[in-house]
């Protein structure tokens, strides 16, 4: 009986030091409640939040080098490796940049509720992307999505509101039918550890249209968080909700943990190729739908933020195609694709943001907007044509990686979809560029009205400018980022 | 050798950007005349690369860095480089660049609006448009490549005519699609390439001249010419193939995806529109002549009639349409069509003379209708009105200027004496002796193609009967007032333009020393490795 107790016990006393950063963010969300309780100083409060990001970025990036060799820990419940270290790093990257914007929106309510469920849904993917128990995956998962329910209901609005609560309805029969795939794969294997090998063997044995089902309404699950068709419908109604720093939130954190989670849980069931049913293929179905639906869909939209919405979608459907790539060099490529991501996305949302102080809240109020905000609309523009995927940016390179993986894995398997893919995949560049062009083209094309006197030396110009050069400089020199993410061994 | 001048040409518009960037948009004169010192900079820098040039043919003032060296794991490395030279095909476009860009320049002097976004843009494309021309790395000369789009899409739209906005879309839109057809190609070929020099990990290089030869590609990749990977019902090599050649064709532009140059055109302003003419359509031959036939010399034979007739279609059809059109503007735009049409033709025969041709043909219509659109614009900037039917017997008043749109016109015609006479005469030369001498091209489409000839004669003197000859009147509410002879600054431009095309036209040894052994050497190795490739397969 002690022996019992004693290694439970052990394996908790050893899990804990590879566990200091979801600790700090914990530590971090009871300090912002009980801060919010004593005093309601806004600044005391963004300062709390602005140091958990600084201190976990800064501890994450200094610890690197211990994640290189994986360590299961707590009874085999998450995994530390550096695949997830790299994750947590963009997901603490982006908290931070979400900070900032927060602190320049002065007019955010219920500040310390606020940061306290945005810490909550960065400790959620923190877990997530370590989970490899299924019950582990399903409690983070629900960390992220109720806190993002709450989230997308702090304008206070009516409208903000009902975002809030399509959201929540979406969001829990998405977990509900997750839940329930992940009994039947429990059912079938007899444990709950997907990277275990008795989950294999499990899988291997039972080639029956459950598992098959079960897999998909797994996967459902995952799919809703990344946004990606059909799984989607829900993303334009929140974004136009939210208040534009949870936008950008949500269009990198959630989508980038469920990105994350489905990599992992991919092979699992693929059973590393030898699975009867072609995952491959559904991946590849997955982007494909997401990238036609998700761009044909943006261009109608007259409102930035629903524009955006459906711009995450198709943008979920390239970081799909490293993954439907199904190599270890996909992967990498996708990981390269999603710290490019948050980059261009942040830049957009930061000066929607800035637009929308001054009034700009649909696409044809860009009118003139480049010749009253000439750095804003440069910056903007750069982040566009990288989300386009042209170069000079590094979101052309990020492009051309993973459809070069896509391409290698299709000269190895020789699927007829793969290719299919890639041409679609690349034609719907074409499609994408039509209305990310549309905010510049208002802006610089359209003439606008008597020219405002605004300043340029501003936060966001700053920040913009960092961000900016980020993008243009992985385009020179993407050797910086890949030669870390290369460290990376995926474990299946 | 390391040699420089290539990149100080390509950089030199650069750092005027930069310098352009910090002077305040209230001084308006500092930005015409920083453009025009950087195009001076540039002839002075070309005039010594020229005399550091040597005929004897083959790649010089080559230039390589390393780029982008990146591990990939099981994958092997991918690796990119900054290389750029030129050749004999090359040389003359880069001349061709740095002349017209800089009348291109003292035409925009007129442009008021926005004078500093305008000269930036146009200073950017002046650096992407030589970087296409003597990129020798595949990644590089796409960055250049797309780097062109941007700038193209705001000058027209921005500062453009009535329908500026259809129409740099649509300029964008076809141009992005046929970029991205290329680079579906290019992901393939650096992915099925080999590095020969790096024997113990796979090197993927985007070398081009690399990768004309064969023997490095991997075996078993998809694009390897010693295998066979079938795409539906065809190799894969004749797809991508095909991709590349409608990638180029929507920049040469080639019938039936020449749509949007004649919107392009007619809506942008003078000074784009003669870039857009001269230097942004020849990147579609030069693309052909430089990717597409030498690293697909099997599938360029098996498809040179696909390009042939698509040659003779763009030159009868271009043709008709200009007969047809109403706008002047217009008609030099189709005429544009019809004569790039020649281009294609003369690449498809793969002679030493359809080659040569093709790439005279390049440059002499680079000249003629940069020539053309200035004419064009004297007009559009005297009346605002370009339609034929509001003017006749213009030659009563504007004496010069019609002397001007007779040699304009005749050279493009083809007529003896001017440059487009030997370049048409070389293509005609190549697609009647291709049958004998490869059995590429069949006679007819020569045949066929000589109506191009008439047609055009047809149309350019129906204008000069209808603008300028007979009474004078004008229709459309132009004023008599408005109708003045040239000033200083338009026989500047027009002046050497004129005297280029008849120098060109009775010298043609002058750019042929340059063109020779480029086709000479091109002919032979596409015939050699295509047809090695097409018989053991």
């Amino acid at each position: 009986m002690e022996n019992g107790l004693a290694t439970p016990l052990n394996a908790i006393r050893e899990s804990i030091p590879f566990f200091i950063p979801e600790l700090i963010l914990s530590a971090g969300i009871l300090l912002i409640i009980i801060s919010g309780l004593i005093r309601k100083n806004n600044l005391v409060i963004t300062f709390i939040a602005f140091s958990i990001f600084v201190s976990l970025i800064l501890l994450l990036t200094f610890t690197w080098n211990d994640a290189a060799k994986p360590v299961t820990l707590f009874g085999g419940m998450i995994r530390h490796d550096s695949y997830a270290n790299y994750f947590k790093l963009l997901f603490d990257t982006a908290a931070l940049l979400t900070v900032f914007m927060t602190w320049r929106n002065k007019k955010q309510e219920h500040l310390s509720e606020y940061y306290a469920l945005l810490s909550s849904v960065v400790l959620g993917a923190h877990l997530l992307v370590m989970s490899v128990n299924l019950i582990m995956v399903f409690i983070s998962l629900e960390l992220v999505s109720i806190s993002s329910y709450l989230l997308t209901g702090f304008s206070f609005s009516k409208k903000s509101a009902e975002g809030s609560l399509k959201y929540f309805l979406f969001g829990s029969v998405a977990s509900a039918i997750m839940l329930y795939g992940f009994s039947i794969l429990y059912g079938l294997t007899g444990t709950l550890d997907f990277s275990s090998a008795e989950f294999f063997k499990g899988l291997l044995t039972i080639q029956s249209p459950l598992f098959l089902i079960s897999g998909l309404m797994a996967l459902a699950g995952f799919i809703y968080k990344i946004a990606a068709a059909p799984m989607h419908p829900w993303s334009p109604d929140v974004y136009e909700a939210a208040p534009m720093p949870v936008v950008a939130f949500f269009s990198v954190v959630p989508k980038l943990s469920g990105v994350a989670i489905l990599t992992r849980f991919i092979p699992a069931i693929d059973i590393q190729g030898k699975s009867g049913y072609d995952w491959q293929l559904i991946v590849v179905i997955i982007a494909l739908l997401s990238l036609t639906i998700g761009n044909f869909s943006a261009l109608w939209q007259k409102n930035p933020k629903r524009m955006m919405a459906y711009s995450s979608i198709a943008q979920s459907g390239f970081l799909l195609v490293g993954v439907a790539a199904f190599s270890g060099e996909g992967i990498h490529f996708m990981l390269f694709y999603a710290a490019v991501y948050l980059l261009m996305n942040f830049v957009v949302f930061l000066y929607l943001q800035v637009f929308e102080f001054n009034g700009v809240t649909t696409i044809a109020a860009f009118e003139g907007a480049g010749k009253n905000f000439p750095w804003p609309m440069v910056f903007m523009l750069v982040a566009l044509i990288s989300l386009t995927g042209l170069p000079p940016t590094s979101g052309f390179t990020a492009k051309l990686f993973v459809f070069s993986a896509l391409w290698e894995s299709y000269s190895v398997s020789g699927k007829p979809l793969l290719l299919v893919l890639l041409v679609f995949g690349l034609l719907n560049t074409v499609v994408s560029l039509f209305y990310y062009l549309r905010i510049p083209y208002y802006a610089f094309i359209k003439s606008g009205q008597s020219p405002l006197k605004t300043n340029n030396l501003t936060f966001e110009n700053f920040l913009g400018l960092i961000l900016v050069l980020a993008v243009l400089y992985l385009f020179f020199n993407p050797e910086l980022l890949m030669g870390w993410i290369n460290k990376i061994t995926f474990v299946r | 050798m390391q040699d420089y001048l290539i990149s100080l040409l390509i950089f030199t518009p650069l750092l005027a950007t930069i310098i352009g960037l910090v002077i305040p948009a209230r001084a308006e004169n500092s930005f015409r005349w920083l453009a025009l010192a950087a195009s001076l900079i540039q002839v002075l820098i070309l005039i010594k690369a020229l005399q550091v040039y040597s005929f004897s043919g083959g790649l010089q003032l080559v230039e390589r860095q390393n780029w982008i060296t990146l591990n990939l794991g099981d994958w092997g490395l991918l690796k990119a480089e900054y290389f750029v030279g030129a050749d004999g095909m090359s040389l003359p476009l880069v001349i061709l660049s740095v002349v017209t860009i800089l009348i291109a320049v003292i035409s925009s002097w007129t442009i008021s609006n926005n004078v500093k976004g305008y000269f930036t843009l146009l200073l950017i494309l002046n650096a992407a448009v030589i970087g296409t021309f003597t990129a020798l790395d595949f990644l590089l000369f796409y960055l250049f490549f797309e780097f062109m789009l941007l700038p193209m899409f705001f000058l027209i739209a921005i500062w453009g005519g009535p329908r500026r906005e259809y129409a740099s879309i649509k300029f964008f839109l076809y141009t992005l699609l046929g970029s991205i057809l290329i680079l579906i190609v290019m992901i393939g070929l650096y992915v099925s390439n080999r590095n020969p020099l790096s024997t113990e990990i796979v090197v993927h290089s985007f070398d081009l001249i690399s990768m004309t030869d064969p023997a490095n590609f991997i075996s078993n990749a998809i694009l390897d010419p010693n295998n066979t990977w079938m795409i539906g019902p065809l190799d894969a090599r004749y797809w991508a193939f095909l991709l590349l050649f409608i990638g180029f064709g929507i920049k040469l532009p080639m019938v039936p995806f020449h749509t949007w140059l004649p919107d392009a055109h007619v809506e942008a302003p003078t000074p784009v529109s003669v870039l857009l003419a001269a230097l942004l359509l020849k990147i579609g031959g030069y693309g052909l002549l430089r990717i597409a036939y030498p690293i697909f010399p099997d599938a360029a034979l098996h498809f040179s009639w696909v390009v042939g007739l698509a040659g003779v279609i763009s030159i009868i059809y271009g043709a008709l349409n200009a007969l047809a059109s109403k706008d002047l503007k217009r008609l030099i735009a189709y005429s544009s069509v019809s004569h790039m049409g020649f281009v294609l033709l003369g690449i498809a025969s793969v002679t030493a003379e359809g080659i040569a041709g093709a790439v005279y043909q390049m440059i002499s219509h680079g000249i003629i209708t940069t020539m053309l659109f200035l004419i064009a614009g004297v007009l559009y900037d005297r009346t605002h009105d370009r339609m034929i039917a509001n003017y006749s017997g213009l030659s009563s008043k504007m004496k010069s200027f019609t002397a001007v749109v007779l040699v304009a016109f005749f050279a493009s015609m083809g007529l003896p004496a001017f440059s487009g006479f030997i370049a048409e005469v070389m293509v005609f030369l190549g697609a009647f002796k291709s049958n004998s001498v490869n059995g590429l091209l069949h006679e007819s489409m020569a045949i066929v193609a000589t109506l191009g000839l008439i047609l055009s004669a047809a149309y350019y003197l129906w204008t000069l009967q209808r603008m300028f000859f007979g009474p004078f009147h004008l229709k459309g509410g132009i004023q008599e007032s408005q109708i003045t002879d040239l000033n200083t600054r338009e026989y500047g431009m027009l002046i050497p333009l004129v005297i280029l095309t008849i120098l060109l036209g009775i010298f043609p040894q002058v750019l042929m020393n340059y063109i020779d052994p480029f086709a000479q050497y091109f002919t032979k190795l596409v015939l050699q490795v295509g047809k090695e490739l097409t018989f053991n397969p």
